[in-house]
């Protein structure tokens, strides 16, 4: 192995020199993940707005089983829905498997649950008073929800976050359903995967570095929001 | 188009138990407790009704159950000649009533912005911004238009509920306990704003633990006892008192 200084120049030239391999499969990753996010938040946020001010039969049940799928390892995931878009499974005809389809199909099963627990607990933080006080005050359901969501939006916000920061890191839902295709499936944590058991570091450390400042970024721009947001006489 | 204005509404028959629950499903009716037994309230335009009774006795309820947040076990509501169901009761009316908190809750943002949640949509137009500067100059909170509402004191939170009233011009005024931890001068300037929607015919219903506040404004007083509801005669003052006055009213429960 090269020495570290080496592998980490490296992998900056790579990044700064704008190498076309390594920002396709950066461009992957992020079409993949954003869209995936896009489509899971809109349903997991009403079913967590649902879970903690909604009262019907079965309700604590549905929080419970929502963290269990906290819990569900993202290879369990993935081989759940490799079996079913396998050519033998139930959806085996659409020929998913080993598209970028099948990937942002794992990537939503895996942000759900996180989304759905983060936004139910964000919705708890507030009151049913909220809830209670913008019927009263005359607004129908639709816009009483938008007012709470208002209420929460950095607890939702971080909800958004934390479930992009799951499925865009994640190796192994990617790894099973897209086959780590160049060009077409593989994505950053597919490629740093591969390319570091085959003994090369530096587009890895490149990739690497990419997840951090976006996380980095994320963090910031989370607090910077709330600290705009906090009260002030 | 405006909705029909309200001036004489009946509740009656209001039945409501707290149920005990298990795993959030089953209901155990056994451990269930009577807060409300078949209790009657009439209210009207222009009437300021104080309604009495002990912590616990169920005050909160019945004002939740009015303002339709809280569904009953069963409940009658009459207005004008039409009998109606409580949920659909709610559906027509739910508009014309606003229930207001102990503490109000406030969102985030400014005593402004809190009070345009108040206006529908009619109002928002280009006609706003009038509208709230004479709510804040009603409620006496021009200086505070562009606070942050949760920083707002007990009583000018309860100031900027009721100038959201004043906005929406309910029909009927639930208030639960609007006084009760206030200080002298603001339990004043409160049932001062009060007796003004009274006097615009708004049909006000006060939910009060202290039996001697509001006596210059209301009209009647009740008493909230054992899930019933009775008239109190003027000369019982202390709420301890008058529970075992009204015998009448609690031995059909207790049999
Ligand atoms: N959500 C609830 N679940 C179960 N019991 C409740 C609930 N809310 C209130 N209670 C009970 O109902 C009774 C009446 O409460 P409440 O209406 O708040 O009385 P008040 O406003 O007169 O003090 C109390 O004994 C209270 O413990
Ligand atoms: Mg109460």
């Amino acid at each position: 192995m090269e020495s570290l200084t080496t592998t980490i120049l490296e992998a900056l030239t790579l990044l700064f020199s704008g190498d076309t391999e390594l920002w396709t499969i950066i461009g992957i990753s992020f079409r993949i993940s954003t869209t995936a996010i896009i489509i899971a938040m809109i349903p997991a946020v009403f079913i967590g707005f649902v879970l903690a001010y909604a009262d019907f039969p079965g309700r604590r049940l549905l929080i419970s089983i929502s963290n269990t799928l906290l819990a569900v390892p993202a290879v369990v995931v993935g081989l759940t829905l490799y079996i079913v878009l396998s050519r033998q499974g139930p959806l085996g005809e659409w020929k998913l498997l080993f598209s970028q389809t099948a990937m942002v199909i794992g990537q939503v099963a895996l942000s759900f649950p996180i989304l759905v627990a983060m936004s139910h607990s964000a919705f708890q933080s507030v009151e049913i008073r909220a809830w209670d006080t913008a019927r009263t005050l005359g607004r129908n359901p639709l816009s009483a929800f938008f007012i709470i969501m208002k209420e929460v939006r950095f607890g939702l916000l971080g909800a958004l976050f934390a479930g992009y920061g799951r499925i865009i890191a994640e190796v192994g839902a990617s790894m099973m359903l897209g086959g780590n295709i160049l060009n077409s499936t593989r994505n950053i944590p597919t490629a740093i995967a591969m390319e570091t058991s085959k003994g090369e570091f530096a587009q890895g450390i490149a990739l690497g570095i990419i997840l951090v400042s976006m996380a980095f970024i994320l963090t910031m721009s989370l607090q910077y929001m709330q600290g705009k947001g906090s009260i002030r006489t | 188009m405006t909705d029909k204005i309200l001036t004489h509404i009946q509740f009656s028959n209001i039945n409501k138990y707290y149920t005990k629950k298990h795993l959030g499903i089953f209901t155990d009716r056994k451990n269930s407790k009577a807060i409300l037994d078949s209790a009657e309230i009439e209210l009207k335009g222009g009437e300021c009704v104080l309604l009495t009774g002990q912590n616990g006795s169920g005050k909160s309820t019945l004002l939740r159950i009015l303002a339709g947040m809280l569904k009953p076990d069963s409940a009658t509501v009459t207005t004008g000649f039409e009998s109606l169901s409580w949920r659909k009761a709610n559906k027509l009316i739910r508009r014309q009533i606003m229930y207001l908190y102990q503490e109000p809750y406030m969102f985030d943002g400014s005593v402004t912005r809190n009070l345009k949640y108040a206006l529908n949509d009619k109002q928002l137009g280009s006609k706003s911004n009038d509208q709230i500067s004479q709510a804040l100059k009603w409620a006496n909170l021009e200086h505070r238009a562009e606070t942050s509402a949760k920083c707002l004191s007990g009583g000018e939170r309860q100031r900027v509920a009721l100038a959201q009233a004043w906005l929406k011009q309910p029909s009927i005024l639930l208030l639960d306990e609007p006084t009760a931890n206030m200080d002298e001068e603001s339990r004043r300037s409160t049932e001062e704003l009060l007796r003004r929607f009274k006097d615009s015919g708004t049909a006000l219903l006060i939910a009060s633990h202290d039996v001697n506040h509001f006596s210059q404004t209301m009209d009647k007083r009740l008493l909230l006892d054992k899930g019933k509801i009775c008239e109190m005669t003027n000369q019982v003052t202390s709420a301890h008192d008058n529970v075992s006055l009204f015998p009448s009213t609690s031995n059909k429960l207790k049999a």
